[in-house]
């Protein structure tokens, strides 16, 4: 058992080091005057596809974009789940038909509850 | 009597409790009868059922009333069960206990009468009364202990009645505090026999003492713990001095204290499991040594008390010292007859004869106590120096004060005469040197005893106008007179009853009819006729009545015809009169040094500090950090969250690590 | 697969979904709390059949329908009764959604149904995050700042012990190749391990599935969610999260631990070490920062720690062996009862209190004797029976417990137990003081609404009840114990 967890801790080690090593090697780089130093804006502005960066990272999404997010994962997924149903629906039979009806009314309230509360509209 | 209606007799009482404080106090105040109507017809009641269960009693072969035990809850092989033991014992106590009460509910309703808490008063007599009962019938020393602390409540709830008095407030705080001394022994003699024996149930507990099973130090350790709680119950030196300021309270509840209910609980609980004690003759000098200089040492004081009410406390104190004297005496009888009269007859002997005694008393002193009720009643004051030639005003009261002293005094053929008597046959028997004490303390009964009766009874009215408290008590629109005047009939009636029962309840033993019924067979020369008169062919009778005659013939001299004078002697033996005055200093001793030089000054200061200081300490320390911790940090919620998770994670790991190690 | 074995869970759902939809046409209070308590009702008859049946699995052994779950149904639905009616006087601050938060309660209380019932390690999972996410929107349901900071430190904790949950089940998984509880147990034995050092993966898989549940009953030291959380969520929820969610998730972890973790002996001695050693820490935490809280909501929650601390000792008893798991088993379900019933009961009276003074802080309760002297009794009766003395069923309970816990030669956790008792009186004892002895801060008297008299009136009963006939439900969690599957 031990030299199993020898062996993890040897991987640790080399990931440690292996992750240390970029930024001690261009410190070092620097100090020996290996890199050049000149900052200019452009240089230290962030890189973001090419495209120019407009306003600060820290504001507020609106919440329609989480609501509508969480509906389309639910819908989703459902729609995946039912691909597998549909491909053995003849050996699950009757009572296969059956659950998945049962799942999809379970889905259709909760579809009828987001439409009546105005989830879906954009305002 | 169907066993189910035996659980009526204490439960009666506590349905009268519950109904008139959930419902008459609350909804029908402004009829305060109704209350005093529910007890008394709980009480009565009970009355009828224990003499039912009496009777059953007797007729059953083995004098044993069998109630089937209720499963109360049965956990995994540990069974609590509620149940009820109904012997010959208990079946005597229900039927003084009830009739007591009865007798006292009943004249309370006059004694009581127009005080604002009248209901209370009701509701809390009749829980007293459920709590005495249920404590004569429960057959698990746990159960019992649970209505031994019901008894001790309610005495505090009772002494202190008028808690707006300081006097009485302290009383009941006195009481109670003191007899709880006395139930830290209890409960540990409980513990004792449950670790040897692991049980509660008595009967099994007395067969086992029986059979030695519990034997040596283990059973003299229990049996002296079981008699710490009973000498605190029934006043017995050292735990005595609750007693006398018990008398703060309504006089109806001095009476039934010391007649039927709390009192008489540590008698019963010495003769109850007198089998534990029995067969430890240590126990055993301990319970009739600690009974006989109780009886004399509390008598010694009723000589000079001007309260007619302490008066009566000593006698009470001394008088169930006489009762544990009895009790002590009797199962010495096994060892100091060599042999020759085995232990079980030696129980029966001690339970009888102490039982005897307790009966008995139980009438003469509620007489006794509800005489001082009604002479309070009409006179304002229990000083009997501020009383005197009551006789031309209340001529019955006096008549019966008079019954109830000649029997306490123990005169021929009145009851108190043959249960002193056989007290005294057996200490003569047994332990002589006990025997002079109680002779002595015979002579002191007579006297205080005469002397209270000469006091309050003959010569002039010397108090003055009835005090306040007659005020409060009398009868609206009842006429104010400046001489004291008879109580009403309701107090009246009952007195009568006592009266006539305290000549007649000691022949009940003539023919041994008593004895016979707790076990005991006693050699009986033919029926009640011949040992009515037939006592006087042994010499024992003539002392003791010559010794009660001639200190009541002291008291007639120095009280009545003033041939010496009173003071004269005080004076003479003024050292003597002194201590005696000051109740040996006991309460200063116990106040002084034991409250407060040793608890509040040392240990309690010290358990305050140490409170203060350490426990608070480190409680609020902790709590503090912890709250101060959650303060600070909430400011900054996310690095909380992380702290917590961080816990989690560390917390795992603390476990691994602390499983990896440990197996 | 008989769907009548789930005749309880389904029909709950189907009132859940009911008055979400009768949400969208109406939220009238009476109509959506008549609702749910007419659900509950049918869910609690249907539960009551499966009582008498025999105890079967089903769902091809994904769900046991024994004695044992079914008692902890009525747990739970007992416990939705009281939080029902201590909602409705309660929801005026819910006004908009007040049918959504109904049927998240109820979907949270079918989850533990199902978690009580479930005997495979995805089932678990499942029902326990299906009332796991209903329980975080309903802790954050105010929106206000604390309950918004309750509700996702909830949530974030919650994924955590979630994670940590699954990570252990994925060990035992990959260790045995089932995930259903009896294989385990016999995957484990045919392993013919010595020792649990012998493979890492079984004490890896153990110690994070107590990690997870550790969670979910408030162990230390994953119990530090528990004040805040309690603190800020609206007060029924805080109620329901300390007992319904603490049972099933006390019901699971019995059911894990016994049945998979059971045998072989060493195994079961392990782990009952590990409850025995995590319960003298959880009591002792939760007793002694309790006695420094200012807040009520914050010194029940403390209290609700230390409870799970004296449930564990019941735990770590069933370890100990076959032959006397049974009793402590009994003595756990009596205990969660009667828990449930006093813990419910002590918020209900809370939240009466609160409505009027809108203030949780303990000094706030000075003289409620007299303003509200029923509201100041049951409340009092509750925090007597919390502490354990006579006559409620709280003395019962420990007696219980205790009693099972010195069977198994665990005398030295039940005295470490009792001392952690007498500091339980410290704390709430000092309520009930200043609630009669103090001096009232406004003479003015505590109306409560019918319901939550009911409430409490239901709650007060059931403590006295079983704490003067304790036999009555002591025959019913004797029953559960043996029933186990």
């Amino acid at each position: 058992m031990l030299t199993q967890f020898g062996q993890i801790a040897l991987f640790i080690l080399v990931i440690v080091l292996f992750i240390s090593a970029l930024p001690i090697a261009a410190f070092i780089f620097r100090l020996i005057g290996l890199a050049p130093h000149k900052p200019t804006q452009v240089k230290t502005s962030t890189y973001e596809s090419g495209m120019e960066t407009v306003g600060k990272s820290w504001i507020q999404f609106n919440v329609r974009y989480y609501t509508y997010a969480l509906i389309f994962v639910a819908l989703d997924v459902t729609a995946i789940l039912l691909y597998t149903w549909a491909v053995d629906l003849k050996s699950l039979g009757a009572a296969g038909l059956g659950v998945a009806l049962v799942f999809i009314a379970i889905l259709a309230v909760g579809y009828l509850y987001t439409w009546k509360k105005k989830f879906l509209e954009w305002k | 009597m169907p066993y189910q209606l035996a659980w009526f007799i204490w439960t009666l009482p506590v349905f009268a409790f519950l109904a008139i404080t959930l419902v008459l106090r609350p909804f029908f105040n402004h009829r305060p009868h109704w209350s005093a109507y529910a007890t008394i017809t709980a009480i009565g009641a009970a009355f009828v059922l224990s003499i039912w269960a009496l009777i059953t009693v007797l007729q059953s072969p083995d004098h044993l009333l069998a109630v089937p035990r209720i499963e109360w809850a049965v956990i995994d092989g540990f069974t609590i069960h509620l149940g009820l033991l109904v012997d010959s014992l208990t079946a005597i106590m229900l039927v003084v206990v009830t009739g007591v009460s009865l007798l006292v509910q009943i004249y309370s309703q006059g004694y009581m009468h127009g005080d604002p808490g009248y209901p209370r008063y009701f509701a809390w007599m009749a829980l007293f009364t459920a709590n005495m009962l249920g404590l004569v019938m429960a057959d698990s020393l746990l159960f019992m202990y649970v209505f031994w602390e019901g008894v001790g409540l309610c005495s505090y709830l009772l002494i202190g009645f008028w808690f707006h008095k300081k006097s009485a407030a302290d009383a009941a705080k006195k009481a109670f505090l003191v007899t709880r001394l006395g139930d830290f022994g209890f409960l540990a003699g409980i513990l004792t026999l449950y670790f040897s024996q692991n049980t509660f149930d008595i009967e099994a507990l007395r067969t086992a003492a029986a059979a030695g099973a519990i034997a040596g130090t283990t059973l003299t350790l229990a049996a002296i713990g079981i008699f710490a709680g009973a000498a605190g119950k029934s006043a017995q030196f050292p735990l005595h001095t609750w007693l006398p300021d018990a008398m703060e309270g309504p006089t109806p509840v001095s009476s039934l204290i010391h007649a039927a209910t709390m009192v008489a609980a540590g008698v019963f609980l010495v003769a109850r499991m007198f089998p534990v004690f029995a067969y430890s003759e240590t126990a055993l000098n301990v319970v009739a040594g600690i009974g006989a200089f109780t009886a004399i040492f509390a008598a010694s004081m009723g000589l000079v008390a001007n309260d007619i009410k302490r008066v009566m406390a000593y006698s009470t104190i001394s008088q169930l010292g006489y009762m544990m004297l009895a009790l002590g005496a009797g199962g010495l009888a096994a060892y100091a007859s060599g042999g020759s009269l085995p232990i079980e007859e030696a129980i029966s002997l001690g339970v009888a004869v102490g039982m005897f005694h307790l009966f008995n008393h139980a009438f003469f002193k509620c007489l006794l106590f509800l005489g001082c009720g009604s002479v309070n009643h009409a006179t304002g004051t229990f000083d009997m120096r501020y009383m005197g030639g009551l006789r031309k005003y209340m001529p019955f009261t006096t008549l019966t004060f008079v019954i109830a002293s000649l029997s306490l005094a123990g005169i021929w053929p009145l009851s108190g005469f043959w249960s002193k008597d056989e007290i005294l046959v057996t200490s003569w028997n047994y332990i002589p040197v006990w025997f002079y004490v109680a002779l002595v303390t015979v002579f002191m009964t007579a006297f205080y005893c005469f002397r209270a009766v000469f006091l309050t009874f003959s010569g002039e009215y010397r108090g003055g106008e009835p005090g306040a408290h007659v005020a409060a008590h009398s009868t609206p629109g009842h006429e104010q007179s400046h001489m004291p005047h008879e109580s009403p009939r309701v107090m009246l009636v009952p007195m009568g009853v006592l009266a006539v029962l305290s000549i007649v309840s000691g022949w009940i033993n003539l023919s041994g009819g008593f004895s016979s019924f707790l076990g005991h067979s006693a050699e009986s020369e033919g029926g009640w006729l011949q040992t009515l008169f037939g006592v006087f062919t042994h010499p024992l009778p003539f002392i003791s009545l010559a010794t009660a005659a001639a200190g009541i013939f002291l008291a007639f001299a120095m009280y009545n015809r003033k041939w010496v004078s009173a003071t004269a002697v005080g004076r003479a033996f003024s050292p003597i009169y002194k201590v005696l005055y000051n109740k040996y200093w006991m309460d200063e001793l116990y106040q002084g040094i034991l409250v407060k030089s040793f608890l509040l000054n040392g240990l309690f200061r010290g358990a305050q500090e140490m409170d203060a200081d350490v426990v608070d300490g480190v409680a609020n320390g902790i709590g503090n950090t912890v709250v101060g911790f959650g303060k600070g940090m909430r400011r900054m919620e996310t690095g909380q969250l992380q702290g917590y998770a961080v816990a989690i994670a560390v917390g795992l790991v603390a476990i691994m690590l602390g499983l990896y190690f440990w197996t | 697969m008989n769907l009548w074995l789930l005749a309880p869970e389904l029909s709950l759902f189907f009132t859940a979904v009911v008055v979400l939809l009768l949400g969208l046409a109406s939220s009238r209070r009476g109509i959506v709390i008549g609702v749910s308590l007419l659900g509950v009702l049918v869910s609690f008859v249907f539960a009551a059949f499966l009582w008498s049946g025999t105890p079967q699995a089903t769902f091809n052994g994904m769900l046991s329908v024994d004695q044992f779950a079914v008692f902890f149904k009525f747990i739970v639905l007992a416990a939705l009764v009281l939080v029902i009616l201590a909602s409705a006087d309660y929801d005026y601050k819910v006004e908009q959604v007040r049918a959504e938060y109904f049927t998240l309660i109820l979907i949270s209380a079918v989850g533990l149904m199902l978690l009580s019932s479930a005997r495979e390690l995805i089932t678990i999972y499942v029902s326990l995050e299906m009332s796991s996410i209903s329980l975080y929107v309903l802790a954050g349901f105010l929106r206000d700042r604390r309950s918004s900071e309750a509700g996702l430190k909830y949530l974030l904790l919650g994924s955590v012990a979630s994670a940590t949950l699954l990570y252990g089940m994925s060990f035992v998984y990959g260790l045995t190749g089932k995930t259903e509880l009896g294989q385990i147990a016999s995957a484990i034995q045919s392993l013919s391990l010595s020792g649990l050092l012998d493979n890492p993966a079984l004490l890896l898989g153990l110690v994070l599935v107590a990690g997870g549940f550790g969670f979910k009953i408030s162990s230390f030291p994953f119990q530090m969610w528990v004040p805040d959380v309690y603190e800020g969520a609206p007060t029924p929820i805080t109620g329901y999260l300390s007992v319904a969610s603490k049972a099933a998730g006390f019901a699971a972890v019995m059911r894990i631990f016994y049945d998979a973790f059971g045998a072989p002996s060493w195994l079961g001695q392990n782990w009952g070490l590990l409850f025995a050693g995590l319960s003298i820490a959880t009591m002792t935490v939760g007793n002694i920062v309790a006695t420094a809280q200012a807040n009520i909501k914050r010194m029940m929650a403390y209290s609700s720690i230390a409870q799970a601390g004296y449930i564990m000792v019941g735990l770590a008893a069933v370890s100990m062996g076959q032959s006397v798991a049974p009793a402590a088993r009994s003595a756990l379900a009596f205990f969660l009862a009667s828990y449930t019933l006093t813990n419910m009961g002590a918020f209900v009276a809370i939240i009466a209190f609160s409505n009027k003074t809108n203030s949780d802080l303990i000094v706030d309760y000075s003289g409620m004797g007299r303003r509200a002297p029923l509201l100041a009794l049951g409340l009092t009766l509750c925090l007597v029976s919390l502490l354990g003395l006579p006559p409620t069923a709280g003395l019962i309970a420990k007696v219980y417990i205790f009693n099972a816990a010195v069977q198994q030669g665990l005398l030295w956790l039940v005295i470490v137990a009792v001392l952690n008792t007498v500091v339980s009186a410290y704390y709430y004892l000092r309520v009930v003081k200043l609630m009669w002895l103090g001096n009232p801060v406004s003479e003015e008297p505590v109306p409560s609404s019918a319901a939550l008299r009911t409430a409490l009136f239901l709650a007060c009963a059931g403590i006295l009840l079983l704490g003067i006939v304790p036999d009555l439900l002591v025959r019913l969690s004797e029953t559960a114990g043996h029933s186990l599957l």
